[in-house]
């Protein structure tokens, strides 16, 4: 029985119990979901259940179908603004009641008129009642100034260090390639700050007969070197813009400055972009060394470095208190670390973080000696520079919540400051019970995303989530959404981390696990406990999960952690989709040597193999076969060593497992069958994500083998416990 | 024996030298009384295109506190080999290569035509010029095309292998990186902040040029052009003539806006200090100028002149007067500041200031001063004023090499009854005391060397003297006393060169033969003298003080050197080689150097800045100004500089070296009103009319600055240039009472020259004064 506690085909997403017409039209979990599908009535009944309650909530994400509608009403609630949603309740054709405070509204006319047959009609026809997402295209009463244009600002590292991985070349050849996609209309506005000691304005303005650089090396006090010019529009300037991204490789191709004022460019590029707002790219490959915001490297030294709480944190306040001056001018920040050396992520991701920007990390970045990475920065480069973006954009949360995870700022109790919103940003908050619910039988969640299309367009993006009430304990536990709690817990204990330690963080963590399972022993009676660890179906998973979170770079008490890593992780939870996060943790592995024509699911026009998705247990692993380990950014393919001989021809192109190269970061394109099923599985699970993905084939006898085998968590190591033993650990809890 | 007049011109055109006196008084407290000083105007570079090419170094003294060069005055002992210095006496062996040497053949520096001789250095190296040009862009679009055109086309003219930079200022100060392909390049700093020379080196990334010293050959390598090491700032004119046309083409007008009744905010002089903090990191010790374009005031950073504030106006000589100038003490301080360190590092700042209104070169005056660098006053320089001006900069001479020389520093060697008291001229003082410095100062002394960055043929200085020996010591042997000229300096062609000028003058006793002295008096060098002496005074002193002081000066010489009854001014009599002197210092106390409230401070400093600049013919016409009168009544003729000159049928030329003026008369100006000019008939008239305008040509061809031309004519607005400099022999006030035929009033309080001569001569004969 415990050998499957992950079904072959995945897991599958728990959904609120509610009745029919409500469940169809409820909000996608992936989009906003919350840990308990079933609300405890009191904050008495939570305690007892001690369940974490919070919601998830993934409000941009990219959507297949998103009804739109341009109206001139918006109807909400006079009272509370919540936006008319489908689980309001129709007291007369005129009047309805608002799901979260209960008032009674009147019902405008407009609302129920149908253009098209242009007669009054039933109001559960408007796609407002009929979906829990929507998008609104908003009137002028949203706005506080005309929307204004999207407007990219590119921060970009030139010192040597960063000339030397290449990356450069890369990024502004990909930029070409990319620029007619950059999201946005007529007015798009897009500039380029270079800065090593120095900082490299450029000036694009059209008409010139080539962009000027203007260097400013004073770092004491910034400055704009020039009032126009700097950030140009993208389609009048665009052969000044081309022009410029073919020279800068070569502009700096020679550069031998090793210091990197990071803090003072973000400085004149929260000058440059004051008045529009907008997104600042930044792509950092060292510690900022000079300049206002210089860091020192808190890695070097005792072992002991890399498990200080401390060093988790941020060593100064600059890049937060920029942040939040850039939040205030709806500038956000976005990270892209391409750093091989500490660059102090916990300070530097200050300025993301604050802003709602994002932060992406490509640890010991280089083109040529680390390709895999280079392709990883290449696709999600691409996806960057093209996703949807909203500009100057608000969130609001109508629940009662304490505690927010994620890249923002908070502005008031339930408003998020959200400079930009991308489709790939998550966030999580917490929730207490205040006064007890009983005045229906369903709570609704509605959050409502108000920002600025990149065509310059104010909309508001509303998702409503309705989960139902209990006053059963039973009810609330059999409602647990286990991957949304583990998802939450590890978002809690980052905080626990940062504001205690690693140690406190850790058995918070156990604690939860504890709580729940002890909660849940004290529901069954006595006489039907049996030896083992009692866990309900709907929490089965979350000791499993607690220990893979705790064998992760983020928790682990492990000095070999690399500082810059734990704490990207520490962001990665703060920030990530539940699905992705929980993959980080307990990455997807399939066996991939027995593909079959058999058991296939069909994508538009291609045939993708199937293959089971096995437990992270080295037991699931045999010599004889090759397996496929998915973390969600990076991919293992581990060749046991008695792989035949056929399998390494058919798939890498060589006579035996020994003649596999280390490090092989492609497949061969080889034409037979085994060589297209395997290619067209790794394809069909690398396009499914939005982000890019490491792939790279370790041979059993590689000495790289660690970077498979550390995510089978459910085994035993010199320093952690097999699952099992994690298992015995609990019980024994529980019952002392 | 020829007469004095031919003996000055002589030594003026061999040496270059003229002096206030010719025969010099032989004891201290003699040469005290004989009122004006001894000394020279002095122009090192001459234009001498006779000399012979010397292609050695002179040879020296072997006594090391003399260390004179060899000269035609000193006693040569062929047989021995040995020659004896005339200013140590010390005998010293001729150098082994000197062993052919006899009474048949000597070498050019012992020939007696020869008193002045350039030496080429050939084991020094040879540097190219470097230029480095700073350009404000806070100007009206056509000023700044104007003077792109301007730069663009003396690309064309600069040698192929100079250097050549760019920094251009509004708000912000940005140096141009050059040569590059593609993107071009600028660093950019704000121009409120000062930044130090190893600062800009560090923002800027660029190494330490090496010293000149470090690049020296051994000794007998010959001498060859040598290219410095560029940087990406400073390139070679052959390398970035074509990218740099291209630059300054598209160099627009500072971008940032300027609100309304705001002036725009121009950072001179942070500008000009990066500029000299550049070359001082690079280049130091090595010919260099950094030349100026400004089109008005610095409003902001250091060396600000005035605010931004257009209601409150730059200062004028009443502020300064009632010492109610915020910004002035403090901006003097800056710019005397970079015009020491420029000095110091051997570089020229020019200033080529174009503005309706001042710009400050009141404040800025000591960047040329210090380092004889050009100063450059005009109204925009979209005019043919400052066009053919920039233009003259670069003109040749008839050997084809530029006129400018860089770098060069004067030693003045005196025999043993002289010493050094000063000098004033466009020049710093290098502090090198020695035996031959006096206690006694005129103008920057304490020193017997001086530095001048930049010079040219006309470039002249004033050095005075102090007589030592004691009244009873006897004339010294040989009745001469002898000074010695060593000039170093960079030619341009980038060869190091020492001219030496060595002359003698005899010794008289005053008390004994005081007529010698007096028949070898210089008038027009002594007012000359005098006027830079008064100059450097008011400069440093208050006016009216100096004013007071060149009376009592005046009334002195003629008590001492006139004849006359005491108590009887119809008595007194000046002989002729003193006789306009008193009349020059008449001009010099109305002249603009001197009386101030009717210029501003700026065009008070350019004014001066000329007249501390120029050899003595120039700085004769600005003292007293020249007249031509052109008529039917015969050949154009020189008039007297006063009102009677002003006739109606005459046409009149001023020149005032700043301004040719042409003054038609009244009757002209009817006739050419009325079309005289263009009836076949009247030819004659038409030609009348052409000869001063062709005359005006002449010297508006020629001279630098080129000078401001105005046409007037009686009654015209413009004749106020005219009218401001005649002598006021009838002016509102006596009109009336001489009643005489002609002339035309002036109107002015100024006392005449008949007046300030009757009380000059009742003070001269006074027994009591
Ligand atoms: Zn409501
Ligand atoms: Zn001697």
């Amino acid at each position: 029985q415990e050998k499957r506690l992950i079904p072959t085909d995945g897991l599958e997403t728990p959904r609120p119990n509610l009745y029919h017409d409500h469940k169809r039209v409820n909000c996608n979990p992936d989009v906003f979901r919350c840990t308990l599908n079933a609300i405890p009535q009191t904050s008495a009944l939570l305690n007892k259940a001690r369940l974490p309650l919070g919601i998830l909530i993934h409000p941009f994400k990219d959507l297949s179908q998103l009804p739109v509608i341009q109206s001139s009403v918006i109807v909400r609630c006079r009272s509370c603004r919540t936006y008319i949603n489908p689980f309001v309740t129709f007291v007369d054709q005129r009047r309805w009641k608002c799901n979260l405070c209960f008032r009674i509204n009147e019902l405008p006319d407009e609302f129920s008129f149908d253009p098209v047959t242009k007669t009054y009609g039933d109001p559960q026809r408007r796609p407002e009642i009929r979906s829990a997402t929507i998008e609104f295209i908003a009137p002028s009463e949203y706005m506080l100034r005309p929307p204004q244009p999207a407007v990219y600002l590119f921060l970009l590292d030139v010192s040597f260090n960063a000339v030397e991985t290449g990356y450069l070349r890369l990024f502004t050849q990909i930029l070409v390639e990319e620029l007619e996609r950059l999201p946005g209309d007529a007015r798009t506005q897009i500039g380029f700050l270079c800065y090593d000691r120095s900082l490299y304005f450029f000036n694009l303005a059209e008409g010139l007969s080539q962009p000027q650089m203007l260097v400013c090396p004073d770092l004491e006090d910034v400055f704009l070197p020039c009032p126009d010019d700097l950030l140009v529009n993208l389609h009048e300037s665009k052969d000044m813009v081309t022009e410029l991204l073919t020279q800068l490789p070569g502009l700096f191709e020679d550069n031998k400055e090793t210091g990197s004022a990071l803090g003072t460019a973000l400085q004149a590029a929260f000058k440059l972009m004051t008045s529009t707002g907008g997104r600042i790219t930044v792509m950092q490959t060292t510690l900022p060394t000079v300049g206002q915001g210089s860091l020192e490297c808190r890695e070097a030294g005792s072992q002991a470095a890399s498990l200080n709480t401390s060093n988790m944190g941020p060593a100064t306040d600059f890049y937060k208190k920029l942040a939040l001056d850039c939040s205030a001018q709806q500038i956000a920040v976005d990270l892209f670390l391409l750093n091989g050396q500490y660059a102090d992520i916990a300070s530097v991701s200050c300025i993301s973080k604050y802003s709602a920007g994002c932060v992406q990390y490509y640890p010991s970045f280089h083109t040529a000696k680390n390709p895999g990475m280079s392709d990883k920065f290449e696709t999600d480069l691409r996806r960057y520079l093209t996703r949807k973006i909203g500009f100057e954009s608000v969130m609001r949360i109508r629940l009662s919540i304490h505690t927010f995870h994620g890249n923002f700022f908070v502005r008031s109790t339930d408003l998020l400051s959200l400079p930009n919103v991308n489709p790939d940003a998550g966030f999580g908050m917490q929730m207490s019970i205040e006064d007890n619910l009983t005045e229906s039988s369903n709570v609704c969640f509605q959050a409502a995303l108000l920002y600025t299309s990149s065509k310059g367009e104010r909309r508001i993006r509303v998702h409503t989530l309705c989960v139902p009430i209990t006053n059963q304990l039973s009810d609330v536990t059999a409602g647990a959404d286990q991957q949304a709690i583990a998802a939450l817990l590890a978002k809690m204990a980052v905080d626990r981390t940062i504001s205690s330690s690693l140690e406190d963080a850790r058995d918070a963590m156990m604690n939860a696990c504890l709580d729940m399972m002890s909660a849940y022993a004290t529901q069954i009676p006595a006489s039907q406990r049996v030896g083992a660890l009692m866990a309900p179906s709907s929490l089965r998973l979350v000791p499993l999960f607690t220990l893979a979170m705790l064998k992760s770079d983020a928790f682990r008490l492990s000095a070999s952690v690399r500082l810059d890593d734990r704490v990207y992780a520490h962001q990665q939870a703060k920030t990530m989709p539940t699905s992705y996060l929980l993959q980080s943790y307990y990455p997807h592995l399939y066996p991939v040597h027995s593909l079959s024509d058999e058991n296939v699911i069909q994508v538009g026009k291609e045939t993708i193999p199937k293959a089971p998705l096995l437990q992270l247990s080295s037991a699931n692993v045999d010599r004889h076969g090759v397996y496929l380990m998915d973390q969600g950014e990076h991919m293992y393919m581990m060749v046991g060593g008695a792989v035949s001989d056929a399998f390494c021809r058919d798939v890498f192109d060589v006579p035996n497992f020994m003649s596999i190269p280390e490090g092989m970061t492609d497949l061969p394109e080889l034409e037979n069958p085994v060589s297209e099923r395997v290619r067209s599985f790794v394809n069909h699970l690398m396009d499914a994500r939005p982000c890019g993905v490491t792939f790279i084939v370790l041979r059993e006898d590689s000495k790289m083998r660690h970077q498979f085998f550390r995510y089978m968590v459910e085994d035993r190591t010199e320093s952690s416990m097999s699952y099992y033993e994690f298992l015995q650990f609990l019980q024994q809890k529980v019952k002392g | 024996m020829a007469t004095y007049q031919e003996f000055i011109q002589q030594n003026e055109d061999r040496d270059g030298v003229r002096f206030s006196w010719n025969v010099w008084p032989s004891s201290r407290l003699e040469a005290t009384r004989m009122v004006v000083p001894l000394g020279c105007l002095f122009t090192p570079l001459k234009e001498r295109p006779d000399l012979p090419p010397i292609q050695y170094d002179p040879v020296l003294c072997t006594r090391p506190t003399c260390r004179a060069i060899l000269n035609p005055f000193c006693q040569i002992d062929y047989r021995a080999k040995m020659w004896a210095c005339n200013f140590c006496y010390q005998r010293n062996p001729f150098p082994p290569q000197y062993a052919a040497i006899s009474e048949q053949h000597q070498p050019a520096e012992i020939i007696p035509q020869f008193s002045t001789l350039e030496y080429t250095i050939t084991r020094a190296t040879c540097h190219p010029p470097i230029y480095l040009i700073v350009l404000d862009t806070c100007m009206e679009d056509d000023d700044l095309q104007a003077v792109k055109e301007s730069l663009q086309m003396s690309l064309s003219l600069l040698p192929a292998n100079a250097l050549i930079g760019l920094i251009t200022f509004g708000k912000m100060v940005q140096v141009h990186e050059l040569g590059s392909e593609g993107v071009s390049k600028s660093y950019v700093f704000r121009g409120t902040k000062d930044l130090t020379a190893k600062q800009i080196q560090e923002m800027l990334g660029i190494g330490r040029g090496p010293t000149p010293q470090a690049q020296q050959r051994g000794p007998q390598a010959p001498q060859q052009q040598f290219q410095l090491p560029a940087n990406r700032f400073l390139q070679p004119v052959h390398k970035c003539d074509m990218s740099l046309t291209d630059l300054l083409g598209e160099l627009q007008r500072d971008p940032w806006p300027v609100a309304q009744g705001k002036r725009p905010l121009r950072s001179a002089g942070v500008a000009l200090s990066i500029a000299v903090g550049l070359l001082e990191c690079t280049f130091p010790n090595t010919g260099a100028r950094i030349m100026m374009f400004l089109g008005g005031p610095c409003t902001q950073g250091p060396g600000m002149v005035v605010g931004d504030e257009l209601k409150h106006p730059i200062r004028s000589h009443h502020d300064i007067e009632k010492d109610n100038c915020k910004y002035m003490k403090k901006a003097m301080k800056h710019y005397e500041g970079l015009g020491n360190r420029a000095a110091g590092n051997g570089h020229v700042i020019d200033i080529y200031s174009c503005a309706l209104d001042q710009t400050g070169l009141h404040e800025m005056k000591f960047c040329p001063t210090y380092t004889g660098g050009h100063m450059v006053m005009g109204d925009s320089f979209n005019t043919s004023l400052f066009k053919q001006t920039f233009q003259r900069v670069f003109s040749k001479d008839q050997k084809g090499e530029f006129k400018m020389a860089f770098g060069a520093t004067l030693e003045v060697k005196t025999s043993r009854e002289l010493k050094v008291s000063g000098a004033i001229g466009p020049c710093v003082s290098l502090g090198v005391k020695g035996q031959a410095v006096s206690d006694t100062e005129i103008g920057l002394g304490g020193t017997c060397q001086w530095k001048m960055c930049g010079l040219y043929p006309n470039t002249s200085l004033a050095v005075f003297f102090e007589v030592v020996n004691q009244h009873n010591a006897p004339i010294p042997q040989g009745g001469r006393g002898y000074l010695q000229f060593i000039t170093q300096y960079q030619h341009s062609s980038g060869q190091r060169r020492v001219r030496v000028s060595t002359v003698a003058r005899n010794w008289a006793d005053a008390s004994t033969n005081i007529q010698h002295i007096a028949a070898g008096f210089d008038q027009e060098a002594a007012a000359v003298l005098m006027a830079r002496i008064a100059v450097y005074r008011a400069e440093t002193d208050d006016g009216p003080d100096v004013l007071r002081w060149l009376d009592r000066m005046l009334i002195r010489l003629c008590q001492k050197f006139g004849e006359y009854h005491k108590d009887d001014p119809n008595s007194f009599r000046f002989s002729e080689n003193f006789s306009l002197y008193p009349q020059f210092m008449f001009h010099l106390r109305r002249s603009q150097f001197l009386q101030v409230f009717n210029n501003s401070p700026d065009e008070t400093s350019y004014y001066r800045h000329m007249l501390n600049v120029e050899d003595l013919t120039q700085s004769l016409i600005m003292i007293q100004p020249i007249l031509y009168a052109y008529s039917f009544h015969g050949p154009p003729e020189p008039v007297l500089l006063d009102t009677n000159s002003l006739q109606p049928d005459r046409i009149l030329l001023m020149d005032t070296f700043f301004h040719i003026v042409i003054y038609h008369g009244e009757t002209i100006d009817q006739w050419k009103k009325q079309g005289y000019a263009d009836l076949p008939e009247y030819e004659n008239f038409k030609q009348l009319l052409q000869a001063p305008v062709d005359d005006a040509q002449e010297i508006l061809q020629t001279r630098f600055p080129m000078p401001r031309y105005i046409v007037s004519e009686a009654g015209g607005s413009q004749a106020r240039f005219l009218l401001s400099k005649v002598n006021p022999s009838q002016t509102h006030n006596n009109m009336y009472g001489f009643g005489q035929e002609g002339g035309a009033p002036v109107l002015t309080d100024d006392v005449s020259l008949q007046v300030f001569m009757e009380h000059l001569k009742k003070l001269a004969v006074s027994s009591s004064s």
